[in-house]
Parts: C-alpha cells; sequence; structure tokens
C-alpha cells in the first residue's frame, strides 16, 4: 500500500477534530482537569478501530497498523495537543512505549505484541525515567537479573522503580528499561504480573488528563522471550535512536499547544471593545501578545514538517534536529500561552477559558522528553562538533548558500540569514578560541542560538522555495513577510546575544572589534520596516482567525 | 477565464470586487489567475469596460417574441381544504409592477382540481389573465404531471418572466422546467426589477455574505423563486376579474413513475408558526447553550411571541432545525423582531429585513446587526435578558 | 443495483466571512468540507449498500483540490469516484452544472438510482438535482428526509408544506436529500481514510463526456452575475450601552414605544 498522501493525512485531521468537536467538549476537559482524572472512555473511542483508532498509526502495516510516516503522526500530535495536551500525552505513551519494538525488535516480536497493540486497542506506557535517572539514564538503577534452567537463561526477574510514566496506572502494556547482566535492556512487562504494582496517580501542575504514576518492581518475572530484540545491552542504542523523532512529537505538542492559546486569545481581541475598537485592531496588543509568537509558530511549522520529512528518508537518527525543534516549538509555546493569558486580562486567569488550562499544560513539553537546558547542551554538542570538524566553516558556508537565495528571492529575509550565521559562526570562533565552553552557561546559550538561526534558517528556504507548508493557514506572501520578521529577529538575537555572552566570559576581547566581527550594525540595519512588517501580519492574523 | 482589454488603466477596482481572489495587478495591469470562475462580479467594476467574458457563440434567439409576467400560483392544501397560498398573491403583487414597467400583461397560472372559487381572489392583485388547467388528475402534485402542463403553456405563449413561490413544489417544478427550456433560473431572490428590458433578480451570492444581481439577457422566459414574506401583497384591483383562459393538457404517462403513498400534515403547531408571528424572539451563538434559549423562551411567552435561531446556533444544536431564520430556513416579516447574540451574516439579515421593528442585543459593538437595526443594545444578551423578564414580571 | 451520488466541495460556510470596509469576501484561511446535505445523501446511499449490496460510485464536479471530497467518500465506504474537471467547466451555473453532471452519469453507464443533497450550502439553490433529472429523463423527488430502496422500487420520506409524504418510485429515479435537525455526520477512521488511498479516482474533461460545448461553462449558463455589492445598510438606529440592568430598563422603554406591552 502507498504512503498517505496530504489529502489521506488531512482526512484523518478532519476526523479527529470532528471527532473532538461532537465529543470532547471544553465542560468535560475542565471537570477532568480539575478531578485530576484520565478519560478513559474517551481514550478507548480514540482506539476504536470503527470510530479513529489512532494507534494503528504507529504499528506497521503488516502488523495490522497503518505504517504512518512521520509527517502524518506529528500532525497528529499538533491537533491531538489542540484538543488537550494530557489526551495527546495519553496516545502520545503509546507511540513512544511501542518505540523499543520498533527499534530493537524482531520480526516475532513485532508480530506478536504489535498484533496485541492493534488488535485489542492495548494501551502501552513507556518506563525509563527513575528518580535519579531522567534524561541521564546512565544512572539507571532497576535490575533484570537472570533466571537459569537448565543452564539456559530462560527468563529476568525486575526489581526496581520508576517514576512519573505517562499511562503508567492504566497502560495494559509496559515497555520497561532495566539493566541486565549484558547492560541496559528494554523488556515488555504486561499488567498483571506477578510483583508488579503500580503508584498513586500524581497530583500534577498541568496535563491532569493524563495519567502518570511510579511504577514498582518486586521479582517480577518476565520470559526471556520479552527482552527486546533478545539480546542485552542495546537498551541506550535503542533509546537514543528515536530522540530524533520522538523529540519531534513533543514538539508539535508545543506547536499545537500554543497555537489553541494564541487563537483563543485572539478570538477573544476580535469581540473585546476597548477604548471604541476591538483589541485585535490594537497596534500594541497585537505586537506585544499575538503576532510574534504567531510567527515563531510557523517557523515551528516549517522546520517540524522539513525534519520530519528528512527522518521519513533517514528514517532514524538527526537527534540534534529533533532536539532544535522540540527546544525551539515548546519554549515557543509556553511563552505565548503565557501571553495569551495576558491577552485575555482577568479573564484569562479564570477557569472560563482555555487559555489557562493550556499554559499548566504546555509547560511540559519544556520538560518531557529531554528538558530544554539538556536539549540546548545536545544541540550545543552537536553542532560544536560540525563547527570545529569544518574548522570554523560550518555557518559560514550556510551563510553563503542565503546570500545566493537573497540573490534570487529577496523578499525572505535571507540576507538577515547569512548575515545571523557569519555573527554565529564569529561567536563559536572566538569562544573556541578563548575555550569560553568552560561555562556550562554559556554553552546552554549557544544551543539556544544555534536553534534560533537554523529554524530561522529552514523557515526562510521554504520560504525562497514558495513551499507552504501543509497545516499552514496562510498565503505564501504573508508567509514570506513572517520569515523576513523572524530571520532580522534571529539574527539579532543571535549577534547581540552572542556579544552579551563572550564579553561577558572573557575580558581580554575589544568590544568594538567584536561587534564589527558579528557586524551588530549591518544586522541592525535591516530592521527598517520591521514594524511595518509585523502589522502586515498583524492584519492577517486578524482576517485568517476572525470568528 | 475573465477576457481583460488591453485598455486596462491598473486601477485594481477588479480585484477588490473578485469572490475569488482571482484578479491581482501585475506591472500595473489586471492579470487573472486560474482561481477565476468567470462569474462575472468584476466586469461592472471597471470604469474603462475592459472586463469582459468570452462572448456567446451560439445563436441568439429571438427574443421579441417573449412577453408577459407570469406568476405560478400554488393552491395549497392541509389536508382538508384548499387554498391560495399567501406568497402567489405576493408574488402577482411584485408581477404587477414589473408588468406595467414593461407594459405587458400580467398573468397567473393555477394547476389543479376545482380551482375556480380562488380567480376572484387571485383577480385582485391586478392579474390581467389566469391561465387555467383544472382537472382531478391534479389533485396532487406530481413533477411530470406539472412540469409538462406548465412547459406546454410557456412553450406555447411565450411569457417574459414566470415566478415561482419558493415552496417545496416550486422549487421542484422551476429547476425540472428550467432544464427543459434552457433558460436560467434564480433562487430564493430577494429583489426583482427590470433594467434595460431583462429581469434583475437579486439574491446573495458566494456563501450568503454579499449580495449579487442575476440577469439572463440572452434567455426567455427569464425565471425565479421568490420565497414567501419577501413581497408586499398589494390589492391593486379590487373587484375586478381576470379573464379566464382554460387549457386542457393530459397528464403523461411518466407521472406515474412516483406514486403518493400517504400524506401526512403535522399537528398545528402549538403556538405560532415563525412567519405567522408579530413577535419573534431569536437567538445566535451569543446565546451560549440551552439555557440561553430557556431565557428567550421566557421572553417569548411573556411577549405573546415565537422563538427563532440563526444558522450558527442550529448548528450548535440549540434549536430544531425548522425554526432557522434567514436565507435558508424561514423568511420572517414581524411587527417586533428581536435577534439576541446574533452577528447580523448577510444570510441571516435576508430573512428579516422584512420586519417593522428590528432590535438587536449583541456584545460586538462592531456586529452587523446594528447596521439593519432601529435599536441596538450592546451588552451580553444572556445578562440582560433575565433583567428584561423580572422587570416585566415585577410590573405585572 | 448501482447508486451514483453527486457531491460537492464547499467552503465552510460557517466560517465565510465579508470585508465590513470593502464587503469583499475573505477567503484565506477558510477551510473547504463536503457539502453537508450530500455527506448526508452519501451515508444514505451507502446505508442502502450495506443492505443490499448496492455499488456506490460518487460524481463531482470542480477543481482537483475537489480529489479531497471524492477520497472522504471513498473512505467512508464509497466503490468508485469521478471526478469532472476542466477549464470547459468553468462559469457554469446550475444549467451547466447539471448537464455536465448529467453527461458524466450517462458515461458511467448503468445505474439505478442518483442521489443528490437538496442543495449547496455555498449556492442554497437547490436546482442542480432536478435540472439533472431533467437531463437524465429520469423522475424525481426531491427534499427528502429518508430513502429506503428495493429491488425495482425505491420508498422516501419527503417534506410537502406543513407536513411529509411517502412516495414509491420506479427505479431509475433521481432523489434529492435533506438532512434531519440532529444529523451528525460520520468521519472516518484513520484506516479507512489510509485505505481509501487504493480506490480509484477517475478524472474526466469535457471531452471525456461527449458534451456539447455550447452547453458547457460559461456558454451554457444562461445567468449572469450583472453585479454584487455589499447588501445596503438600513438607516442606523439608536444604539445604546450600559450595564445589563440599564440595557434591560431600556428595552422595557422599547416594548413600550412600539406598543408590543401597554
Amino acid at each position: 500500500m502507498a504512503k498517505n498522501d496530504l489529502t489521506t493525512r488531512n482526512l484523518m485531521l478532519d476526523s479527529l477534530k470532528q471527532y473532538a468537536k461532537n465529543r470532547i467538549s471544553f465542560n468535560l476537559l475542565r471537570e477532568h482537569d480539575a478531578k485530576n482524572e484520565i478519560p478513559l472512555d474517551i481514550l478507548k473511542e480514540m482506539y476504536d478501530h470503527d470510530i479513529l483508532g489512532v494507534h494503528l498509526l504507529l504499528i506497521p502495516e503488516e502488523y495490522g497498523g497503518l505504517g504512518g510516516q512521520t509527517t502524518e503522526i506529528y500532525r497528529v500530535c499538533e491537533q491531538l495537543a489542540r484538543i488537550d495536551l494530557g489526551i495527546a500525552t495519553g496516545v502520545f505513551a503509546t507511540f513512544l512505549g511501542s518505540d523499543p519494538l520498533n527499534v530493537g525488535g524482531t520480526p516475532e516480536q513485532k508480530a506478536k505484541w504489535f498484533k496485541k497493540i492493534a488488535q485489542e486497542n492495548k494501551l502501552v506506557a513507556y518506563g525509563a525515567t527513575e528518580a535519579d535517572a531522567g534524561s541521564d539514564l546512565v544512572s539507571l538503577r532497576t535490575r533484570a537479573e537472570h533466571v537459569v534452567q537448565n543452564g539456559q537463561v530462560v527468563g529476568y526477574k525486575i526489581t526496581g522503580s520508576k517514576m512519573w510514566i505517562s499511562n503508567g496506572g492504566v497502560a495494559d502494556i509496559y515497555t520497561v528499561l532495566a539493566l541486565a547482566p549484558g547492560g541496559p535492556s528494554w523488556f515488555i512487562v504486561e499488567k498483571g504480573t506477578p510483583g508488579f504494582t503500580q503508584d498513586v496517580h500524581e497530583d500534577k501542575h498541568g496535563i491532569r488528563l493524563s495519567n502518570t504514576a511510579g511504577l514498582a518492581f518486586d521479582e517480577v518475572y518476565v520470559p526471556a522471550e520479552n527482552l527486546i530484540g533478545l539480546k542485552e545491552g542495546q537498551g541506550f542504542l535503542q533509546a537514543q535512536a528515536v530522540f530524533g523523532y520522538t523529540r519531534l512529537m513533543v514538539a508539535a505538542f508545543g506547536l499545537g499547544g500554543g497555537e489553541e492559546a494564541v487563537e483563543t486569545a485572539l478570538e477573544y481581541a476580535g469581540q473585546r471593545i476597548q477604548a471604541g475598537g476591538p483589541l485585535s485592531q490594537k497596534q500594541g496588543f497585537m505586537l506585544k501578545l499575538i503576532t510574534p509568537h504567531y510567527i515563531r509558530f510557523e517557523a515551528a511549522r516549517a522546520y517540524i514538517d522539513w525534519t520530519a520529512k528528512q527522518l521519513e528518508v533517514n528514517n532514524h537518527g538527526l537527534a540534534t534536529e529533533g532536539a532544535i525543534a522540540k527546544l525551539y516549538a515548546t519554549e515557543s509555546g509556553n511563552k505565548a500561552a503565557e501571553d495569551a493569558i495576558q491577552a485575555m486580562g482577568g479573564f484569562g486567569y479564570t477557569k472560563e477559558f482555555a487559555v489557562e488550562k493550556i499554559k499548566r499544560d504546555v509547560k511540559i513539553t519544556c520538560i518531557y522528553e529531554g528538558t530544554s537546558e539538556v536539549l540546548e547542551m545536545t544541540i550545543f554538542r552537536g553542532r560544536w562538533q560540525e563547527h570545529l570538524k569544518s574548522r570554523g566553516q560550518y555557518y559560514l558556508n550556510q551563510a553563503a548558500e542565503f546570500d545566493a537565495l537573497h540573490a534570487q528571492n529577496p523578499d525572505v529575509g535571507a540576507d538577515s540569514v547569512a548575515l545571523g550565521f557569519r555573527a554565529l559562526a564569529r561567536v563559536l570562533e572566538d569562544c573556541r578560541a578563548n575555550k569560553l565552553t568552560r561555562h556550562q552557561y554559556v554553552t546552554f546559550m549557544l544551543g539556544d542560538l544555534i536553534s534560533e538561526m537554523e529554524v530561522a534558517a529552514v523557515f526562510t528556504r521554504q520560504c525562497a522555495n514558495k513551499i507552504i507548508t501543509e497545516g499552514s493557514r496562510f498565503d505564501l506572501n504573508s508567509l514570506c513577510t513572517m520569515a523576513r520578521v523572524n530571520a532580522r529577529q534571529s539574527a539579532f538575537k543571535t549577534a547581540s546575544e552572542g556579544l552579551r555572552l563572550i564579553l561577558g566570559t572573557c575580558p581580554a576581547i575589544n568590544t568594538a572589534d567584536l561587534s564589527q566581527a558579528v557586524n551588530l550594525v549591518g544586522i541592525e540595519e535591516k530592521m527598517r520596516g520591521l514594524i511595518d512588517d509585523m502589522d502586515t501580519v498583524s492584519a492577517k492574523l486578524r482576517e485568517i482567525f476572525k470568528k | 477565464m475573465i477576457q481583460i482589454a488591453q485598455n486596462c488603466v491598473g486601477c485594481g477596482k477588479c480585484t477588490t470586487v473578485c469572490p475569488f481572489g482571482a484578479l491581482s495587478l501585475v506591472n500595473r495591469k489586471a492579470v487573472a489567475s486560474n482561481a477565476c470562475t468567470m462569474c462575472g462580479a468584476c466586469v461592472s467594476q471597471c470604469p474603462v469596460g475592459a472586463l469582459s467574458l468570452p462572448a456567446s457563440t451560439a445563436a441568439k434567439k429571438d427574443l421579441s417574441s417573449y412577453k408577459g409576467v407570469w406568476v405560478f400560483v400554488e393552491i395549497g392544501t392541509d389536508g382538508q381544504t384548499q387554498h391560495v397560498r399567501s406568497v402567489g398573491c405576493e408574488l402577482l403583487s411584485k408581477g404587477r409592477e414589473l408588468a406595467n414597467q414593461v407594459g405587458e400583461e400580467l398573468c397567473a397560472v393555477v394547476i389543479g382540481s376545482n380551482v375556480s372559487p380562488f380567480f376572484a381572489e387571485i383577480s385582485q392583485y391586478g392579474t390581467d389573465k389566469i391561465y387555467v388547467i383544472d382537472s382531478p388528475a391534479y389533485a396532487q402534485y406530481n413533477t411530470a404531471a406539472y412540469a409538462n402542463a406548465l412547459g406546454t403553456l410557456i412553450k406555447k405563449y411565450n411569457p417574459s418572466v414566470v415566478l415561482f413561490p419558493s415552496t417545496f413544489v416550486g422549487r421542484d417544478l422551476s429547476p425540472r422546467l428550467a432544464a427543459e427550456l434552457f433558460v436560467g433560473l434564480t433562487a430564493d431572490c430577494t429583489g426583482l426589477a427590470i433594467k434595460d428590458g431583462n429581469l434583475i433578480q437579486t439574491r446573495p451570492a458566494f456563501g450568503g455574505n454579499i449580495m449579487a444581481d442575476i440577469k439572463c439577457p440572452d434567455y426567455r422566459p427569464q425565471m425565479a423563486t421568490v420565497r414567501p414574506n419577501v413581497f408586499k401583497k398589494v390589492v391593486s384591483a379590487p373587484g375586478k376579474m381576470a379573464q379566464v383562459v382554460t387549457e386542457m393538457i393530459a397528464v403523461p404517462v411518466d407521472a406515474a413513475k412516483v406514486r403518493v403513498i400517504s400524506t401526512q400534515f403535522d399537528p398545528p403547531a402549538t403556538g405560532k408558526k415563525l412567519d405567522e408571528s408579530e413577535v419573534v424572539i431569536a437567538g445566535g451563538r451569543g446565546m451560549k447553550n440551552k439555557a440561553g434559549f430557556d431565557l428567550l423562551e421566557n421572553l417569548a411567552a411573556k411577549l405573546g411571541g415565537t422563538v427563532g435561531a440563526s444558522r450558527a446556533a442550529i448548528d450548535l444544536g440549540l434549536k430544531e432545525k425548522d425554526k432557522q431564520i434567514g436565507q435558508s430556513g424561514v423568511t420572517i416579516a414581524a411587527k417586533f423582531y428581536v435577534a439576541c447574540g446574533i452577528s447580523g451574516a448577510v444570510q441571516h439579515v435576508c430573512g428579516i429585513e422584512h420586519s417593522d421593528v428590528i432590535v438587536g442585543i449583541n456584545k460586538d459593538a462592531n456586529a452587523p446587526i446594528f447596521n439593519v437595526c432601529k435599536y441596538g443594545l450592546v451588552g451580553d444578551a444572556t445578562q440582560i435578558l433575565p433583567r428584561i423578564i423580572s422587570q416585566l414580571e415585577t410590573k405585572k | 443495483m448501482h447508486i451514483i451520488v453527486c457531491i460537492k466541495q464547499v467552503p465552510d460556510s460557517t466560517q465565510v466571512k465579508v470585508d465590513p470596509k470593502t464587503g469583499t469576501l475573505i477567503r484565506a484561511g477558510v477551510p473547504s468540507i463536503l457539502n453537508p446535505y450530500d455527506h448526508y445523501a452519501l451515508e444514505k446511499a451507502l446505508a442502502i449498500k450495506a443492505k443490499t449490496g448496492a455499488k456506490v460510485t460518487v460524481l463531482s464536479m470542480g477543481p482537483q483540490q475537489a480529489t479531497a471530497v471524492l477520497r472522504l467518500a471513498l473512505a467512508l465506504g464509497a466503490d468508485e469516484g469521478v471526478l469532472l474537471s476542466a477549464r470547459a467547466f468553468a462559469g457554469s451555473d446550475t444549467w451547466a452544472t447539471a448537464y455536465a453532471l448529467a453527461m458524466a452519469v450517462k458515461k458511467i453507464g448503468s445505474f439505478d438510482l442518483v442521489l443528490c443533497g437538496q442543495m449547496a450550502i455555498d449556492g442554497d439553490t437547490a436546482q442542480t438535482g432536478p435540472e439533472m433529472a431533467y437531463h437524465l429523463n429520469i423522475p424525481q423527488i426531491t427534499f427528502c428526509e429518508s430513502i429506503d430502496a428495493n429491488g425495482n422500487t425505491v420508498v422516501v420520506k419527503k417534506l410537502i408544506e406543513g407536513g411529509h409524504q411517502i412516495l414509491q418510485a420506479d427505479l431509475p429515479v433521481l432523489v434529492t436529500m435533506t438532512m434531519p435537525a440532529d444529523y451528525v455526520a460520520k468521519y472516518p477512521s484513520f484506516m479507512a481514510a489510509h485505505k481509501a488511498q487504493d480506490k480509484q479516482v477517475l478524472t474526466w474533461t469535457d471531452a471525456d463526456i461527449g458534451a456539447d460545448p455550447h452547453k458547457l461553462g460559461l456558454e451554457g449558463s444562461p445567468t449572469r452575475v450583472d453585479r454584487i455589492f455589499p447588501p445596503p445598510a438600513r438607516a442606523k438606529g439608536e444604539i445604546f450601552s450600559g450595564s445589563a440592568v440599564e440595557l434591560a430598563s431600556k428595552f422595557v422603554e422599547i416594548l413600550k414605544k412600539e406598543r408590543v406591552v401597554k
């Protein structure tokens, strides 16, 4: 069967939207949020093959699924997040939980477990995190000891505990990371296995519709055939292999949650009359609280989609890109939700409107699947290597590419991207020459600047190539205006922040020389017309989201 | 695609009126894109006449032999007795006006069984002639029978205009005939006028938020349907009797392909029908929920009125579909109409504009409802209504 | 039994907006949907399919993007899709649209039942169905809420002024459907959407259906748009603002002034 095309993806998304419209009212969300309760009946319906069957997306076709590609999975994640991030997390946990199987399982294991998940609509949980082992899985404490019969390893006894496991209290199947004699390994543990218990559901700040619980293993026996891949010591590799992919899904969560918050605020602003006109007509209101966020969403969308398309070709990997997508989209979504409350004033602060809940929910996207700080470090490490390997040419080469793009298409901010890349290259080079990366703070911030510039670059390049990212509601002209605004701001942030970091850590460097080297004046010069462009975007936003 | 002549001055007027966004300026000349549907909306907007639709290559009909304004007057029944549907009288009144303008006859067409008792009533709207097909075979509406009968008459007498009521019968019959006669048909007109010998038919278009004037310059007869309550009845010739022309037309055999098994009339609705009520209270999306609509019911009960709803509220399931007011619902002509939490999209306004007094209550000061109402209250209807109700209660 | 359902892609009209200043339509970002009446007609055809094993073909006319609604119909259970798409169809009013659709139905060949939605929500004319029936030279029944087919006849519940009728008709016949108030449209599951990709959607042009070019597009359309304009505003009335209590008192005043209450 062919890969799903755009029409099919849109059909799936429409079905999901219609289901949510008919079945998941704001009141239902609010009640479950207040009660801190997972809407299990909703999840079961979403898994029902005749209603939606969302989980079939992640199951390969040969095992009764529909073998969803990265693009449709991220778009479904975005839409799920727009409905409710707690529900989204519940669905995502099944995606995530079956990933070790997908990456490392033997054909027989895949056949057995995927068929079970597909046909019996099983909820899955991903059991990796422990009290002392979050993103840093090296401190793993849960053990799996051999059970030997007749000189053969016939099974394992798992002992230890996991915490903050999504679907922890409600899943039917768990993939659990434990330290076997041969190294960290994934095991499949079914609910009800003797010695396996689940803790009570956590009382969380947000995503309260998602069940989160600790798991306890007291000499839990699993047969050897439940060792994923039938080989010990593959656990970290199997976990790492999917980071690019899973983080892209969380990036889509940040995007979806943020969009929902800003669009809610924008709808409100269209009706709220202040000083003779609707708030949405006020320049200050829009440029401060609404427009910049939506520009970042479109940039994030372009980047996520571009990464998804790359992943479809390369299957797995792209850990740095996945980290960039997640860092950028979730931080953008989180800040946007914060401003959505501000935009709605007192109303936004009450539980009568969704933005307050979204704000609490979306925060988790900056935490799970790698905190923003872990991601900054990952991004820095990935690109630092490139910088060193290329002897400082990595970003200079890209700057040249964008100079050429600008010559072809002067309306997409490619000139600013080129300036930003040159500034970034210079900042990285100064950090190398002066050994500034001994400051951990500098490495975090560099990770942030790298993600800022790389996202701006992809957005600008997509616009230059006249690509409207699927799911975007804007026309190409508006997207170009947005790319222009975004590129200028990213370049400015890179240059000015880079200056701050270097001057703040390295007293020997001459301020005037450095600011000339990163061409701060040249970047500032590009700011001309910026506010006009933002006003244009504001007008477009009002037009598109007017109710 | 629309044709754009060299004399285009690049003023850009056409680009703003195109309902499909197909026109843009390139190097100060208008250019049409693939989105053009050749609807023709831009043609009249061009100050230098640079826009045109491709000319027809078909031979033009001679239209001069088509004369007279016809109205298909539907005889209704409630299962017991027959009556002239009021919309027929409204159309005759409008038809009289149009016929006067072109100096032609106004004719009614009546098809049915035992319809002669209605001739006097039909005549008083200034009807010059009544074409009658009266036979038990036409007692019940049947598409094939009626289309054959009316089609035969039209082909025999060549009227210039044929107006139909926008009832279930009119909307079934008129398109079937339009297809057969190869003529244009405009549904649910809200205005009719004669311009340069053509019938200008006004109706909301392109999704119902903008008005369009439609004409059929090269085809006769010009056919249109009109909903009840759009035009006013005007008795212009009291006591006058129209000339009655009786025709005998046999029912075609095809008519037997569709058979009525049973007919059921709804029991008279509790309360008045929307289009017959003097006071109508309607709610839209802004009433939020069923509790909001309970407020409307309460107020309507106090004022002896009937409750209706906008399309948005119907879509939200707040009211039954037959209570929808607007272009795709019921057209009302109330003495006192209150729109609560209704923004006032064109499609809604078309259904209420014949009301005497319109009151709008809406949170949004820019809501279009405030452009059509006599009194506008800027505020949340769900907050204001309970207070109106309590004030009316304390009065008693 | 072979049922042909005619469907149309329309802008989601609840979201069509007008620029208050220029009076023109705002098109950006308005999603397209399957016309709800057609959606209902399709579901009725699929119900007949479930009962009798009928084959269901969906037919649409429009730009290439209209493939999306055909795909939706296939995902819901229709067997084949046909899209009429060509420049020659541009400018079609209901007459020319009905003619082209009827020619396509004739090309599809043997059929027993043509089902249409009562009307499209972007035009509200309710004309295309009956006009098609004429071109196909078959009887029509319009404004039906329910339909049941068996063997050689259909039985429908048709709305009439103030009530309804139960009608029986010989096949072939064209029936237009109107949905009940509580209708909630069905959407396909993910798997059904996925599988619909493998079903066939044929694209036919004017040449494929052997149509008379004088009866297509603008040439075959008797109606012309003379002008479009924003609805005339009534004389602006009195507008009041204030607290809920003040506005309630104002309303009661108005009731007295207009003699609605004494």
